[in-house]
């Protein structure tokens, strides 16, 4: 029953993934990523950890998924994208992934990993969090000050420089 | 003679109708017996009962429908039944068709009109029925630009992510559809998706009313998703845990609503936001951009999206009443016990002379029923308080709602999550509180 779930997933995940690197219409493009990244949330309720799958979906499928969507809506493509097709790059690229896939396989596969088995029930949530506000809060709170910079520096960088007030704000 | 059938004669009639008797006579027992033998020997009955199901038992509870009790009881149990009927599609389905006519009844009343009428002689009763009827019979038109795929899928997933909205909501003690330990989150997860269809829906009709109506939707629903996060999130401290069975079963005591009372009202706007209500209906604001995204669908296609705009606000409103009001908990209105006489000796219709025997009951466990009362007392209470605003307020300007979600509502939630920090910490609630 895993192993076909597995499988399905793999396949769903991989076709969706070339689907998306492949299509022409970017829109659809961007159906197929939601569809790689479903996939990976299903990879972790495979292994047990629901907790990063459902923040894979609510945060990859929800949100990021929109924002490509929406970009993609907003921006007409001819004036970002040029199409330079050309037979071997493509070429070049896929035989770059093959050898890189191969390699880091057989590196899994010889060190061992794949004969590991595990008795131990999955990670509880809870003893994440405590360990984040307990052992790592130092991280935790270095995270929180460079993403709170960075916001802080993209909202300066899109702040109006010509000083123009918008006309039709009354409140 | 009548115009629509000019050459009608009863004899013909008659003889149409056996005619079509007889055909089905001789396929019945020519193929339609045999291929049910041949089935009937693959097929391993069910035991229920210590007893052994097999269709001539079920043609004898049909003779006897009390002898059906256990089998009835059984199917109860399956998980079809949850999925399709009580906690699931169909109890949303009916409370959401419900509330279509309490809707536009209400909004008559508030607005001084009458509302539907005609339909069904008493009060318009029949009025969902025959709108239901024109909307199956009409047919779909579909733009001749538009992208056909995403354009005929966007109302069926629309519908389907509302069902599994649905099928989060725990109903009574034990029926919930999916009961898992990350409700709260697998919520989060299914909300997530609703932008994404509707900005796909809108952008699919290549029209440009969709389109504004979709960007405006995409906006609003984004935007007010946060505040409607964080403004859980103080339960959630205080309970210590994501399971929405587990937050019903905390609040034996006192709802939560009591001690947070500035999160359920953000929680509430939220919903209105999401829910695309007035005063937040910018997406389908119909005096400036027709429909909004609704406007290219047609037929049975509308129907499914406003089937699934309904179910999302039973959902919506479940959900206040699982997270403030203290879900099924409630005082006992039904009986606790079943009379137990009935149970064991049966129904005694002539002293003497005739007693029914009721093998299967009580059909319902009495928790279930006064649990299942509660929650469905509550939520309508709480439909009514999102229905009223659209009787009152006026649309707000899309700048106006951004700043609402972005700057008011989140802030309002974080001071709840403070609230909910104090709480703990002071020890009113938690260990050595009371609870």
């Amino acid at each position: 029953m895993v192993d076909s779930l597995f499988l399905g997933i793999a396949v769903l995940t991989i076709v969706s993934a070339i689907a998306a690197l492949e299509m022409r219409s970017l829109i659809y493009g961007g159906i197929a990523l939601m569809g790689t990244l479903g996939g990976i949330a299903g990879f972790f309720i495979l292994l047990d950890s629901p907790f990063v799958a459902l923040f894979q979906i609510a945060v990859y499928v929800g949100s990021i998924a929109v924002l490509i969507l929406f970009t993609i809506m907003l921006v007409k493509n001819e004036l970002i994208f040029q199409k330079k097709e050309d037979p071997k790059r493509r070429y070049a690229g896929i035989a770059l992934m093959l050898i890189l896939m191969i390699s880091l396989g057989a590196v899994i596969f010889n060190s061992g990993l794949s004969s590991i088995t595990t008795e131990e029930p999955p990670v509880d949530y809870k003893e994440i969090g405590e360990d984040f506000l307990i052992y790592y809060w130092p991280a935790l709170i270095a995270m929180a000050l460079v993403l709170s910079g960075s916001i802080t520096g993209a909202m300066i960088l899109a702040r109006r420089q010509d000083g123009v007030e918008d006309e039709q704000r009354t409140d | 003679m009548s115009v629509i059938a000019p050459k009608f004669r009863l004899g013909y009639l008659i003889k149409a109708i056996t005619d079509n008797i007889f055909w089905i006579i001789v396929l019945l027992t020519l193929i339609g017996l045999p291929a049910v033998m041949i089935v009937l020997i693959y097929i391993d009955f069910p035991v229920i009962d210590g007893e052994i199901w097999n269709p001539f038992r079920v043609f004898d509870a049909m003779t006897h429908p009390e002898r059906s009790l256990p089998l009835v009881k059984n199917f109860m149990q399956t998980d079809f039944f949850k999925i399709a009927v009580f906690p699931g599609l169909g109890f949303a389905a009916l409370i959401g068709g419900g509330v279509i006519f309490v809707e536009r009844k209400l909004l008559a009343k508030l607005q001084l009109r009458v509302g539907p009428f005609y339909c069904g002689k008493v009060e318009g009763i029949l009025q969902l029925v025959a709108d239901g009827l024109k909307l199956i019979s009409k047919e779909i038109i579909i733009p001749a630009k538009a992208d056909k795929p995403i354009f005929w899928a966007a109302p069926v997933l629309f519908a389907a992510t509302a069902a599994a909205f649905v099928a989060l909501i725990p109903v009574a003690p034990g029926w919930v559809v999916a009961d898992i330990d990350l409700g709260l989150l697998a919520v989060f997860a299914v909300i997530g998706f609703f932008p994404i269809i509707t900005v796909l829906s809108a952008w699919s009709a290549n029209s440009k009313y969709p389109f504004i109506g979709g960007i405006r939707a995409l906006f609003q629903m984004v935007s007010f998703e946060i505040p409607l996060i964080l403004s859980l999130l103080g339960i959630v401290m205080l309970t210590g845990t994501l399971d929405l069975v587990e937050i019903i079963e905390s609040q034996v005591n006192f709802p939560w609503i009591i001690f947070m009372p500035i999160g359920a009202i953000v929680f509430f706007i939220c919903i209105l936001a999401e829910l695309e209500r007035i005063p937040f209906d910018l997406p389908e604001a119909e005096s400036e951009i027709v429909a909004g995204w609704l406007t290219e669908f047609s037929g049975m296609m509308y129907g499914l999206v406003q089937l699934g705009t309904y179910i999302k606000l039973y959902a919506f409103a479940a959900l206040f009443v699982v997270m403030f009001l203290g879900g099924w908990n409630g005082p006992w209105v039904f009986p606790i016990e079943p009379i137990a006489e009935v149970i064991t000796d049966g129904i005694v219709i002539m002293p003497g002379a005739l007693t029914v025997e009721l093998s299967g009951l009580p059909l319902f466990s009495q928790e279930m029923i006064n649990g299942t009362i509660w929650f469905v007392l509550k939520t309508v209470a709480v439909i009514f308080f999102i229905l009223l605003p659209r009787g009152v307020f006026p649309r707000v300007r899309i700048d106006l709602l951004l700043k609402i979600g972005w700057y008011k509502l989140i802030v309002l939630a974080f001071v709840n999550i403070f609230i909910a920090l104090a709480l703990v910490y002071s020890g009113v609630i938690g260990p050595g509180g009371i609870m």
